[in-house]
Formats: C-alpha cells, sequence, structure tokens
C-alpha cells in the first residue's frame, strides 16, 4: 500500500503553484485547489485564506468519488468534470491524470466556459507534473524516519487526555 | 496511503472508523472533537441524513504538531454504518492508512458485526489493498449496556487476526483515546516500514531540512498488534457493566450531534502549516491576480482562441489603414472584437462594449466618422447618432425630424 504514498517535493509545488496562478490570472477565478483523490490537500492558489482548505479537499474528493460511483451506474468510467453552481460563487472540478482533482473556485466576474477552457489546459500541464512526481518519488525516500515515529507516539498521550 | 508534503511540510495519514450501523463510530468522533484541545483540532463535519444517520462520512483533521519539521496531520473518517450504505461507504475506504473497527459489544449485535467485518475485507480488497498490510484496532464499544459480551469472547469471535482490541464506552469517551493513540502509533510504525523497505538512492535537492535527524533511535517500546499488546490493553479498558439500559439511538443522542453544530462552528480550524516559501507564492498569486490582464501573461496556446485587450485595441486601427470609411472599419472592428470572443458574456468583452460608448475611450476609427459626418447630409445621421456626447444624452429634436424628412422623402409621403 505504501507504493501508493504520496510524496511532493517542494519543486514540483512550485511548478504546480505556478500552473495553477497562471490558470487562475487567465480564467479570472477566485481560488484553485490541487487535491489528492483520497481527500489529501495537494497545493492551493488564490483567495483561499477565508477557506477551510483542509475540509474543502475531503468534501470535494468525496464529491468526486460518489460521482464516480453515479458515472458507473449510468455505463460510463468516471466523469471528467463536474460543476457546482451557487448563487455567486460555483465551483469546477476535473480530473487531473488518475488521481488527483482540480478544484476552481469562481464567481460572476467570470464566466464557466473561460473556467473550463482554462482549467483544461491547466489539468494537462499538471497531469504531466504529477506524473514526474510519481515517478521521481519511487526513487528518493527521505520521509519519516524512527524518531519521526516514536515522537509523534509521545505526543499522542499530551494531546488525547481524557 | 500516507502523503508527504514537502512544501508544506506535512505528514498526512488517512484513518477510517469502520463497523456495524449504530455501533458508535461518529460517536467516537464526536468524543475526539470534544475533548481535543483546540488548536489540534479542525472543524468536525458530519454528512449525516435528517435522523443524525451518517449518511456518507464525517471528517475530522487533527494535527499533532510539528515533528522533525513535518507536521503530523490525520484525517478521521467515519463510514456509513448501514448494510444499504454500501456504495458511499466503500468510497471512504479510498487510500486509508488504518482502520479502527468500531465493533457493538450486545449479544444480539454479534451477526451485524461479523457481516460488517467481512464487508470491511470485501471492500478494502476491492481497492487492491490487503487487509493483513493495513493497521487494523479492533474497539469493542458499548461497555456500559447490559448483556454484552466479554472481551474474550468478543475477541475469540472478531478477532482471528491478532489486532490490538479495546473495550470501549464512546458515549463518556471511555476506550476512545486509547483506540485511537495505538491506531496512530501503528499507522506511524507502518509508514516508516513502508519508507525503509524502498530502496534509497540520492537524495532530492529541495526536502530534507537542518531538524531532520540522520541518527536513527531505536524505540523497542513502540507498540505492535501482537497478542501481547492485545491482553495488556483490555484490562485497562475493560469497565464495569453500568445498568444503563438506554437503547443505542438514544445514546448516540441529539445532545452529541448539537455539540457538533456548535463547537464545530466555534472552533478554530487547523490551521494550516505553510513554509515561508509557501506563503510567499500563495500571496504573489492573489497580488498579481488583482493586476490587468496582459497579453504577455495569457499562455501562448491560447492567443489563437482569446484574443486580449491588446489585440483588440489594434484590430480598428489595422482596418482603419486598410478601409479609409470610417464606418464601416469601426464595425469590422466590432464584429472581429465580437468573434475574437469566444464566450460572449465575458468580462473584457463587457468592458469593449462600454468603452465603445464612452467618448474618452472612442478609437481613431470614430473620429474620422466625427469630422465626416459632420459635413454630410441626412445619409450619416446614423454615424451622427454615435457622435452624441453621451450616450444617456437623448437625441434632439433637430435630429429626430431630419430622420423623420429622410423616411418621408424615401417612402414617398407628403
Amino acid at each position: 500500500m505504501s507504493d501508493d504514498d504520496l510524496i511532493i517535493y517542494e519543486e514540483e509545488i512550485e511548478k504546480i503553484d505556478l500552473v495553477l496562478s497562471k490558470m487562475l490570472k487567465g480564467a479570472e477565478a477566485k481560488c484553485a485547489l490541487l487535491v489528492d483523490k483520497d481527500g489529501h490537500l495537494i497545493t492551493r492558489q488564490g483567495f483561499t485564506h477565508s477557506l477551510d482548505t483542509t475540509a474543502l479537499a475531503a468534501l470535494l474528493a468525496g464529491s468526486f468519488a460518489s460521482t464516480k460511483e453515479i458515472a458507473r451506474l449510468v455505463g460510463e468510467s468516471e466523469f471528467s468534470v463536474l460543476f457546482h453552481q451557487g448563487k455567486k460563487d460555483h465551483i469546477h472540478m476535473s480530473l487531473v491524470g488518475d488521481r488527483s482533482i482540480l478544484a476552481v473556485v469562481f464567481d460572476d466576474r467570470t464566466t464557466i466556459g473561460m473556467v473550463r477552457l482554462y482549467a483544461k489546459e491547466a489539468a494537462t500541464e499538471l497531469a504531466k507534473i504529477i506524473a514526474s512526481v510519481k515517478s521521481s518519488s519511487r526513487e528518493s525516500h527521505t520521509g519519516l524516519t524512527d524518531e519521526f515515529a516514536s515522537t509523534a507516539g509521545d505526543k499522542l498521550d499530551d494531546i488525547f487526555q481524557d | 496511503m500516507v502523503s508527504i508534503n514537502y512544501a508544506t511540510r506535512e505528514v498526512t495519514c488517512k484513518i477510517v472508523y469502520y463497523g456495524p450501523g449504530l455501533s458508535g463510530k461518529t460517536t467516537n468522533l464526536i468524543y475526539i472533537h470534544k475533548k481535543v484541545p483546540a488548536n489540534t483540532k479542525g472543524k468536525m463535519i458530519s454528512l449525516a441524513t435528517e435522523a443524525d444517520r451518517t449518511l456518507y462520512f464525517d471528517f475530522l483533521p487533527i494535527n499533532i504538531g510539528t515533528i522533525s519539521g513535518f507536521a503530523a496531520k490525520f484525517q478521521l473518517y467515519t463510514v456509513p454504518g448501514q448494510v444499504y450504505y454500501n456504495a458511499t461507504r466503500k468510497l471512504v475506504l479510498r487510500g486509508v492508512d488504518g482502520l479502527v473497527f468500531v465493533a457493538d459489544s450486545q449479544a444480539d449485535k454479534m451477526d451485524e458485526n461479523i457481516e460488517s467485518l467481512t464487508n470491511m475485507r470485501e471492500n478494502v480488497e476491492e481497492y487492491g489493498y490487503n487487509l493483513d498490510e493495513i493497521p487494523v484496532v479492533i474497539q469493542y464499544n458499548k461497555r456500559d449496556l447490559p448483556n454484552v459480551l466479554s472481551v474474550e469472547e468478543l475477541d475469540a469471535k472478531l478477532n482471528n487476526k491478532g489486532w490490538a482490541s479495546f473495550g470501549a464506552e464512546a458515549v463518556n469517551g471511555a476506550g476512545v483515546f486509547d483506540s485511537l493513540k495505538m491506531i496512530i502509533k501503528l499507522v506511524l510504525e507502518k509508514a516508516k516500514q513502508g519508507q525503509k523497505s524502498k530502496p534509497k538512492a540520492e537524495k532530492k535537492a529541495a526536502p530534507a531540512p537542518a531538524a531532520k535527524p540522520e541518527s536513527v533511535a531505536e524505540k523497542p517500546a513502540t507498540m505492535t498488534p501482537s497478542s501481547e499488546g492485545v491482553r495488556e490493553s483490555v484490562p485497562e479498558s475493560q469497565p464495569v457493566v453500568s445498568g444503563s439500559a438506554e437503547t443505542a439511538q438514544s445514546r448516540v443522542a441529539p445532545e452529541v450531534r448539537e455539540h457538533v453544530k456548535t463547537t464545530a462552528e466555534s472552533a478554530a480550524p487547523t490551521g494550516p502549516i505553510r513554509s515561508p516559501a509557501y506563503d510567499r507564492e500563495g500571496t504573489g498569486g492573489e497580488s498579481d491576480k488583482k493586476e490587468p490582464v496582459s497579453s504577455s501573461d495569457v499562455p501562448p496556446m491560447n492567443k489563437d482562441i482569446v484574443s486580449t485587450t491588446d489585440d483588440i485595441n489594434q484590430i480598428p486601427s489595422d482596418v482603419k489603414e486598410n478601409k479609409p470609411g470610417g464606418e464601416v472599419g469601426q464595425e469590422t472592428g466590432r464584429v472581429t472584437s465580437d468573434q475574437a470572443r469566444p464566450f460572449p458574456g465575458s468580462r473584457r468583452e463587457r468592458r469593449i462594449t462600454v468603452s465603445d460608448f464612452l467618448p474618452s475611450s472612442r478609437e481613431d476609427g470614430m473620429e474620422e466618422i466625427d469630422e465626416e459626418s459632420e459635413t454630410d447630409n441626412v445619409k450619416k445621421e446614423t454615424a451622427a447618432e454615435s457622435n452624441l456626447p453621451s450616450p444617456t444624452m437623448a437625441p434632439s429634436s433637430r435630429l429626430i425630424k431630419k430622420k423623420r424628412g429622410f423616411f418621408k422623402r424615401l417612402f414617398g409621403i407628403k
């Protein structure tokens, strides 16, 4: 299972952030989140300070997962684009590669078409970056040390007290 | 699967509470949410039905602090327990790092426990994971109810894998943290082994802060799901059976749910720990966003589809060079600009349209029309109309009369 561990390095995040901010500028959207299908937030750009991005990432991934099941019921393998329309703010979600989701939050300053166009381009670029992450992370692992696990174990007693 | 993000310096693990309906999975999370310090937890989200039964999942992020330069984050999920919701239950298991199986200790719930356990195995295997490789902790909940089986009996029936097991009363918190601490330890242990088992190649340039220790301090005391661990843990959390005859439904009581609604809102969300580099990127993106769009900022591949403001401004002047008729030039320019907008109604498209009516932003072509229209007669009146100082001003009575005269002449009316 740990073969699938998602390990992302700073330089890749920088590349991803660049693509995201370029897309935001082009589409004139509010913010963009790149989310792992498991519900982990990979990175975000734009006006995200007022958002609980952790919860948003989990819910977006959940939403995408349930839509995938719906797709399967109607004979599709997966819906690649999802759009939630609100009164003011809207969310456009699109699949990036096979394990990530790009969510773009936007309002009426732009249009769904613009967002869709730029998100599609960004998704192609992001898929390439993420594919390179997957292949490169196989080679070098500097992740969790023994001390990490043991220190975390010690901390638990402090935090989880009845 | 464990997610390690070197940019935000976060390690994120996903722990799922599994078990039959009404076994107390959500109650576990509610208790954890209630008891952990505010700076440790994020907002708890419960996707429940009107009757407070979990529909999709509950979600509680916990940040146990920075260790070796990394923020250790755990995302706790519950699944909907009812058999009916297997489709959504399976979805929550995607990318799971550790499982807490919450079993109902009551004797008459044994079948449901076994069914749920079998279902857990099936669902996990459907994702291609091996249940033997995923850390599992089993929690025998509702020890406070009468008619419960002993932990030994439950162990014999449910725990043939030798998983760590705990007796618990989730409604008052007994055994909740024991299960959580154990599963976190096991998940980290497993993550560490996963890292170790992989071939180590050259280090990448970006990661590895000074805080990362190279020396490996072996800790023999870390617990493993051995039978020894199980036996140790059982007596401590095996509670006295009280005479409470509450039904299971009333135990997951409305006031607890109420608590989530109130405290969840008041609780500060887990502050994302971001590296300075990341912050710089983030704010940079925002400030950039406020700037007007220029052609150089647009990705080159878009240029053929979406023309920028600069492109639009050039169009009328080009046309002017080719066609001396200002009116025609302007018209062509307008059409071209509209065609260049694949999405009518976009902001830039709107801006251009409005600017056409404003005297300050009038193009060169327009000025030519002005000169011509002054000398010209009725035929140029349409152009002369656009010559008005403001779009809000009504055409003068002289113009209207002229127009009427033109139509009268045209149709031969006297």
